[in-house]
């Protein structure tokens, strides 16, 4: 998951726009326990990965995310013991007791699975359209070494795949057909450890540690955008309206000790006008080279 | 060895039957009911005897279809019961505590299945004296009825002297129940999976270490009144286990009392023989309804524990 400058609406952000816009998907995945609400914003997401060219990767870690959300929507109802509405009984299981596999636990358990997956890929998003050097600008006045920590973390992400990449290839030209995963997963670990250890050197040798506060001369302020302003009244719309689905009662949810789940045309309005709002910015490609 | 899939899937078919497992939320069960209170019985927030149930209900699940219930560490503890919150904010703290046919579960509701004609009694109370209330009286007539689990009980009424206005009285009022019980002396059962019922004068009653705790206090026998060693009188607790008022001679009391995890002994004493004939009396659904404990003094109850400011 690496981040390329493409010429993309979303990618023309500053920034802190980008960012925004990012953190209102995931925001909006938080507030929406209504599935419907829930979807919408995935498809929200999905929308402006492909506005964004990034369709690939932010697909990709959607599918890892399953590792995640598929057993907890698993465990969930084995382990809540609310909900009325029991499906099967599994008798009495250790320190567990009773368990009773109910109707609620079920739904609340794929909510949660689908929340993981939406909220791994509206970070993913993050992660694929917001440049890290600018973020890096963007936050070192507020705190330069977590800025510069965030950073760097984000840049070795890519570099340890391709040292693993590199280390399969390589495990593949031995005679018995290559090693286990857990080798190459040490092995890239380690490596990993090495990479730390020179990156630290090198801000060392370069008079990171000794480096004045930076903020005394401020660069000149950039003036907005119209990509900046559409994104930003798009993150602030995406908010609003989970906020609006949430609180007033246009597509809210319980789950337990019933589920109850608002259906009809305003779930599905508020899901249709989430999704509009977060592709609509993709519209305008005045300026995008 | 090649094992045959059909095979596998009937075994595993078989345990899972044999375990109490299977789709749906199976059989109902009839002739449940539920009581919701305050402060040791004395406030009702529910009480009905045709609860809304579905199936192989828990506890949890009874509560939950008949009342508005928060619950605490994945709904396993029950926090709130329409409204009314327990936990240690308050002064004194309180909780939610259930009983079902009188006896302290020693599991989670949500772990608790309810039986066939179970009394599920839900009450919040201070546990400033104890935590630890084993057996209640305000059930009544169960645990007689329905035991415990599932399964009733065979029922031993011990005497003092089997030949007692006291003794037949109790006999009498469970022989009224449809209850069949064994009369015998005090001390002389041998059967562990018991309801058994003490009667007579304190000082004859005491011989039953597991009884004679309640001269300790709620903190060792779970009940809100202490009689003197001697059996002369009986002292009313408050719900922070202090005295509230001393009870002379004609007194009588019915409580219940059980080890952790034991089967309730249920008590029917008095200072001296008019009291226990009192005690006796007494021994009837409307009298001892929601309540923890009875006392009775000139012929008139006495909440135990004394909830009077």
């Amino acid at each position: 998951m690496i981040y390329r400058r493409l010429a993309t609406p979303l990618h023309a952000v500053r920034p802190a726009v980008g960012c925004l816009y990012a953190l209102a998907l995931c925001l909006a995945a938080i507030l929406s326990d209504n599935p419907v609400v829930l979807a919408g914003v995935g498809v929200a997401v999905a929308v402006a990965a492909c506005g964004a060219q990034v369709r690939g990767g932010v697909a990709k870690a959607a599918k890892w995310s399953l590792i995640l959300a598929i057993p907890l929507a698993l465990i969930n109802p084995l382990l809540v013991r609310d909900g009325l509405t029991v499906v099967a009984r599994l008798g009495e299981w250790g320190p567990l007791g009773q368990v009773d596999v109910t109707l609620e636990g079920i739904v609340y358990g794929a909510v949660l699975g689908l929340r993981i997956v939406v909220l791994v890929a509206a970070s993913s998003l993050f992660a694929l359209t917001v440049d890290p050097d600018g973020l890096l600008r963007l936050l070192r006045r507020v705190s330069f070494r977590s800025a510069l920590t965030a950073v760097l973390a984000t840049r070795l992400v890519p570099v340890l795949a391709a040292d693993g990449r590199r280390l399969a290839d390589a495990q593949k030209c031995r005679a018995d057909g290559g090693g286990s995963r857990v080798a190459l997963v040490r092995a890239v670990a380690t490596g990993a450890l090495d990479r730390a250890v020179d990156v630290a050197a090198t801000l060392e040798v370069r008079g990171y540690a000794t480096a004045a506060r930076v903020g005394g001369r401020r660069s000149p302020r950039e003036p907005w955008s119209r990509h900046d302003l559409a994104f930003l009244a798009s993150a602030v719309v995406v908010v609003a309206l989970a906020l609006l689905g949430r609180y007033a009662g246009l597509a809210g949810a319980t789950f337990y000790p019933e589920t109850t789940i608002d259906a009809g045309v305003p779930p599905v309005a508020v899901a249709v006008a989430v999704v509009v709002a977060a592709g609509l910015p993709f519209l305008d490609r005045r300026g995008i080279a | 060895m090649p094992r045959s899939p059909l095979l596998v899937a009937a075994v595993a078919g078989l345990l899972i039957a044999l375990g109490g497992c299977g789709l749906g939320s199976g059989e109902g069960t009839k002739g449940a009911s539920l009581n919701v209170t305050l402060d040791f019985g004395s406030k009702t927030l529910l009480d009905t005897n045709e609860p809304k149930t579905d199936g192989e209900d828990t506890v949890m699940r009874l509560l939950q279809r008949n009342a508005k219930v928060e619950t605490r560490y994945g709904g396993g503890f029950v926090q709130s019961i329409n409204g009314k919150t327990g936990g240690t904010d308050g002064d004194p703290p309180e909780d939610w505590m259930y009983y079902v046919n009188g006896i302290q579960a020693p599991k989670g509701a949500a772990a608790t299945q309810v039986h066939d004609g179970d009394s599920i009694w839900f009450d919040r109370h201070s546990w400033q004296a104890t935590q630890n209330v084993p057996a209640v009286v305000g059930s009544f007539p169960e645990p007689f009825l329905h035991g415990r689990d599932g399964r009733r009980l065979p029922v031993l009424v011990e005497c003092a002297e089997l030949q007692s206005a006291g003794c037949d009285k109790v006999v009498k009022q469970l022989a009224d129940l449809g209850v069949v019980s064994a009369r015998n002396q005090i001390r002389s059962s041998f059967v562990k999976e018991s309801l058994r019922v003490l009667v007579g004068p304190w000082v004859a009653v005491r011989d039953e270490t597991i009884v004679r705790r309640m001269e300790q206090g709620p903190s060792a026998s779970g009940v809100y009144a202490k009689p003197a060693a001697d059996g002369k009188s009986i002292t009313v607790l408050k719900p922070d286990g202090k005295p509230a008022r001393t009870l002379g001679a004609g007194s009588g009391l019915v409580a219940a009392t059980a080890v952790p995890d034991g089967f309730p002994i249920w008590v029917i004493t008095g200072t001296d023989d008019a009291g226990v004939v009192a005690a006796a009396g007494a021994l009837d659904e409307t009298t001892l309804h929601n309540h923890f404990a009875l006392a009775l003094s000139g012929g008139q109850g006495v909440d135990v524990p004394d909830l009077s400011p």
